[in-house]
């Protein structure tokens, strides 16, 4: 369970750290655009550098990227074998039996892998370097326009908070009521499929029972310290705005209009 | 025959960079048919320990000897089902394992998985809650609707029901009134004296300790500090002072009587003995 990496926040410190939460995820969503955009290979190389270069100034380790790509495997050989199927245009590259594979079908799916991993990288730099309760405040931000059309963005940003917070003492949860299972002789690894079914149940029912009590529990403590949906709060860490978060902004929106200006020209 | 940790070292999260080791070279013969406390501050390592006995966690170092198994690290387990059969453990707030529809099931869950066939996994259920005070008329009602009391005694009628060798018990009485403190622990004690049954008991409940337990093993910091008799652990006040124990009320009651001139024996470790015994004297 704990090799978990995607969206794992990494407690260390850094200057993409230090960045304003807000900041970060406006640099998130130009990224993302810069990366859907372009379709030359050197500018997805271009791209993948400004990332190395933020990757570093987070101090984190290309090992924790390439694990968060781990998931995504499954994905992509799905995506290969799809797109091979389908896509019958371009040149022939090679046949297996009567079968052809074109050379559209192996590009197209690349370049769908490598905006997916650029994509992935960068959400993942974005958790690892926030703090999960500064992401959702920066969240509740982005969303304040919405209120205009009675969005609950306070509500909202809340609910992603707390489940958010609830998901390490799940996990730990769940690791309790295996071994207590385990200890009443359920076998999670092997066994018929009627076995593995009850075995699931032994997890999901008591995991569910606890999930509720706790919220519960939650709701009574929110209640009695006085908390109010919707009511106008104040807060004790305010976010600012520094130079060094526009200038973050500024640099994404660089690459997003150089990406945008590769459709063009190149 | 004594369950023996040879050398044996546990390390969370090995060969990452935040690897932290829980236990440390652990030397410890556990004796079989009488009853061991094994206790030390939040994060000495107990919890770890006692995971160990039913291969939970596997050694990172060292072994384990318990029963007729062996458990060495890095090689993989073969007798997981038998191993954890022979020895049951009752966790922390255990009343979180329920989960079949009804009582009487949940409880035989544990010796169907172990192989009992269902008529006599039914049977064992039965005499388990019997057992643990649990009434007829509440064995086809659902666990989820008693009390936290009542699910913790449903819980460990699971674990009595596999019909275990050691009963490892890990914070057994946590959450729970004194009142029902004192029968649970009551009924494991005689499950010990009755049917020979190991105890290994995790706690923080000193009084407990003192009242009930042969021996004690004190952990502190993932490593072996104590491992003797209770009542010389609790009449050592220098080494009750490094552990940074309290001396248990009975204790400081019963010096007391001693300095006041009573003779008091060794067995004398409850309030009702050492009434006993006073009254004897007194008489005379």
């Amino acid at each position: 369970m704990n090799d978990l990496v995607f969206g794992k926040y990494i407690p260390i410190d850094s200057e993409m750290h230090k960045l304003d939460p807000r900041a970060k995820l406006i640099g998130l969503f130009l990224m993302i655009g810069a990366v859907f955009v372009p379709k030359s290979w050197w500018v997805f190389l271009a791209i993948a550098l400004c990332l190395a270069v933020a990757l570093l100034m987070a101090k984190i380790g290309i090992r924790m990227i390439v694990q968060s790509f781990k998931p995504m495997i499954m994905m992509m050989i799905f995506l290969l074998v799809i797109n091979s199927l389908t896509i019958r245009t371009g040149d022939i590259l090679f046949t297996i039996g009567s079968f052809a594979i074109y050379k559209d079908a192996i590009f197209n799916t690349l370049f769908v892998i490598v905006r997916l991993l650029l994509m992935i990288s960068i959400t993942t730099l974005l958790t690892a370097t926030t703090n999960p309760l500064d992401l959702t405040l920066g969240i509740e931000w982005l969303l304040k326009p919405l209120e205009a059309i009675r969005f609950p963005a306070h509500e909202v940003a809340m609910m992603v908070s707390i489940a958010l917070r609830f998901i390490p003492t799940i996990i730990e949860e769940t690791m309790r009521i295996m071994n207590a299972q385990k200890s009443r002789g359920v076998d999670f690894e092997n066994g018929r499929l009627s076995e593995k079914i009850s075995a699931i149940l032994s997890l999901i029912v008591p995991l569910f029972s606890v999930a509720f009590e706790r919220a519960y529990e939650l709701a009574d403590a929110m209640e009695a310290r006085g908390y109010v949906p919707g009511a106008k709060r104040t807060r004790y860490h305010v976010l600012k705005f520094r130079f060094k978060d526009y200038l973050f902004i500024f640099i994404c929106v660089v690459i997003l209009a150089g990406s945008i200006a590769s459709r063009f020209y190149l | 025959m004594p369950i023996k940790f040879k050398a044996l070292s546990y390390i969370y999260n090995k060969d990452m960079p935040y690897a932290h080791k829980a236990l440390d070279h652990i030397d410890l013969n556990i004796r079989e048919n009488v009853v061991t406390a094994v206790i030390g501050e939040t994060g000495s390592g107990k919890s770890t320990l006692v995971e160990h006995l039913n291969a939970l966690l596997l050694p990172s170092e060292g072994s384990l000897e318990i029963l007729d198994y062996e458990i060495r690290a890095n090689e993989k387990q073969r007798f997981l089902k038998p191993l954890r059969k022979d020895v049951g453990l009752v966790f922390q707030f255990s009343e979180y394992q329920l989960f079949e529809e009804t009582v009487i099931k949940d409880v035989a869950f544990g010796p169907i998985n172990f192989g009992f066939p269902p008529q006599e996994a039914l049977k064992r259920a039965a005499d388990a809650l019997k057992l643990v005070g649990v009434d007829e008329d509440h064995f086809e009602v659902s666990p989820l609707e008693l009390s936290g009391g009542q699910k913790r005694r449903v819980a460990i009628a699971g674990i009595i029901a596999c019909d275990p060798k050691v009963i490892v018990l890990d914070e057994p009485t946590a959450g729970l009134d004194p009142q029902g403190a004192k029968e649970i622990i009551e009924l494991f004690i005689d499950l010990n004296k009755k049917q020979g049954k190991t105890l290994i008991i995790v706690s923080h409940d000193n009084e407990m300790v003192y009242n009930y337990c042969d021996d004690t093993v004190v952990l502190s910091k993932g490593k072996l500090v104590y491992h003797g008799p209770t009542d010389e652990l609790f009449a050592d006040k220098e080494k009750l002072k490094e552990f940074n124990m309290l001396e248990p009320q009975i204790v400081s009651f019963r010096n007391e009587l001693i300095d006041k001139g009573f003779r008091l024996s060794k067995e004398a470790r409850t309030l009702d003995k050492i009434a006993e015994e006073i009254a004897k004297q007194v008489k005379r």
